[in-house]
């Protein structure tokens, strides 16, 4: 089982917790397949996060966000509540937050990537059929010419 | 004997000769504010007598701290939009503010940070006239530069003894002087006749759960310091999340779940503040 933010759900996975509406109003039942209408149905709820069964999210990586840093701070400054059940408490959600927040950073980063190098590749596709194009149209003329 | 100690500290922290001086402008716009029949455009029209204030003020107020960036033109709009409650308090906040960055690094940005997340706390919960909530977190630490400014030699033994032992500054403050800067808070506030709402989350930040009058306002002030030391925007002195208060939790009726929408908020919004001073 696993909390994750509603842009790093795929349809096909299933919810493990129900799912609720900001103002309390349940909308799916644990064990619902989830869909692309669904999802985007959830959004537009402003549901921000769904609990889900199994762990299909790393959400350990992430490279060097400013949330890393966070995580990686925690320890240090809960250092004098180590012992107290409470604070502990709060440390885990804190942290919870933060491995939530860098998952999402990092997943954006790689859409932009993504985005990025299909756009170069497409970009160089056209290019290619310009060269293409254009030394065609030079061989035409030159069999023309000749 | 020990009370005679405080007694004579407390004098010294209160020594008004040396103590940030309040603009003239402010202590007539006090005596106007209790005459009945004042209109708000009088108030405005005073406090825009002096320039240099009133450019200060207004870059306060349309920061995103008070949720309307970059829309208040004028006092007089102002006013009507944030109550004089809380010009009143960013007045004080524009007299400390020179004291406050050159003592203490990272103070600044601390409160500014604090204020910010003090008025997450009170808007989510929708608590009414979440701008003076701003105001108590920007100032809730005000007690600690007028106790540095004040008690000079103080400040070195604090940090000293922050950094030695590893205690929380206001540990340090209570071993040193006797009190911490919550109680200068108080004192500072009556001084400055600041509003009862004001004063309560500036005195009881530390101790939300023993605050009789406005325990909305301290226990918000508490749950903005713990935010703002999760993200360790500036430094109050040292580097600790203070101890999360169960009753804050209670007192709001939060599920883990409203914590987390909160920091969501947080998380956006430090980086807009990042570069607010009143300098310019």
């Amino acid at each position: 089982m696993q909390k994750i933010p509603l842009n790093l759900v795929q349809p096909g996975m299933v919810l493990a917790k129900p799912v609720a509406r900001p103002d309390g109003m349940v909308v799916a039942a644990p064990g619902t397949e989830l869909t692309e209408s669904m999802l985007s149905r959830f959004e537009a709820m402003g549901i921000g996060q769904v609990v889900v069964e199994g762990s299909p999210v790393d959400m350990e990586g992430g490279g060097d966000t400013a949330f890393d840093k966070r995580i990686e701070r925690l320890d240090h400054i809960f250092r004098k509540h180590e012992s107290d059940k409470w604070m502990n408490q709060i440390k885990r959600l804190v942290k919870h937050f933060f491995k939530m927040k860098a998952a999402q950073r990092a997943a954006a980063m790689a859409a932009m990537a993504a985005a990025k190098a299909e756009a170069k590749a497409k970009a160089e596709a056209e290019e290619e059929a310009k060269k293409a194009e254009a030394e065609g149209r030079v061989k035409n003329g030159e069999e023309e010419r000749g | 004997m020990v009370e005679d100690l405080r007694t004579e500290r407390k004098g010294k922290l209160l020594e008004v000769k040396d103590l940030p001086t309040l603009p003239k402008v402010l202590d007539e716009v006090a005596k106007l504010v209790e005459k009945p029949d004042t209109t708000m455009d009088q108030v405005a029209e005073l406090i825009s007598t002096d320039q240099v204030l009133t450019a200060k003020v207004l870059k306060m107020v349309n920061s995103p701290i008070y949720g309307f960036p970059g829309r208040i033109s004028s006092i007089s709009h102002a006013l009507m939009l944030l109550g004089f409650n809380v010009l009143r308090g960013i007045i004080v906040s524009t007299s400390v503010f020179e004291v406050m960055t050159e003592n203490m690094v990272g103070l600044w940005e601390h409160s500014l940070g604090c204020a910010l997340a003090t008025s997450t706390v009170a808007r989510q919960l929708d608590l009414p006239d979440p701008e003076e909530y701003s105001v108590a977190g920007l100032l809730h630490d005000i007690g600690k530069v007028v106790a540095t400014v004040q008690l000079p030699e103080l400040k070195k033994d604090i940090e000293k003894l922050v950094k030695d032992k590893d205690v929380y500054y206001i540990e340090a403050e209570k071993e040193l002087l006797g009190f911490g800067h919550d109680r200068i808070n108080a004192w500072l506030a009556d001084h400055w006749k600041l509003p009862p709402n004001i004063k309560e989350g500036l005195g009881y930040h530390h101790k939300p759960q023993l605050a009789r009058l406005y325990p909305d306002m301290a226990h918000a002030v508490h749950l903005g310091d713990f935010f703002v030391r999760v993200f360790e925007y500036g430094s109050g002195g040292d580097d600790n999340v203070t101890y999360l208060r169960p009753e804050t939790l209670k007192h709001f009726k939060l599920k883990p779940a409203d914590l987390e929408q909160m920091l969501d908020h947080l998380s956006g919004q430090f980086v807009e503040i990042a570069d607010l001073s009143f300098s310019s």
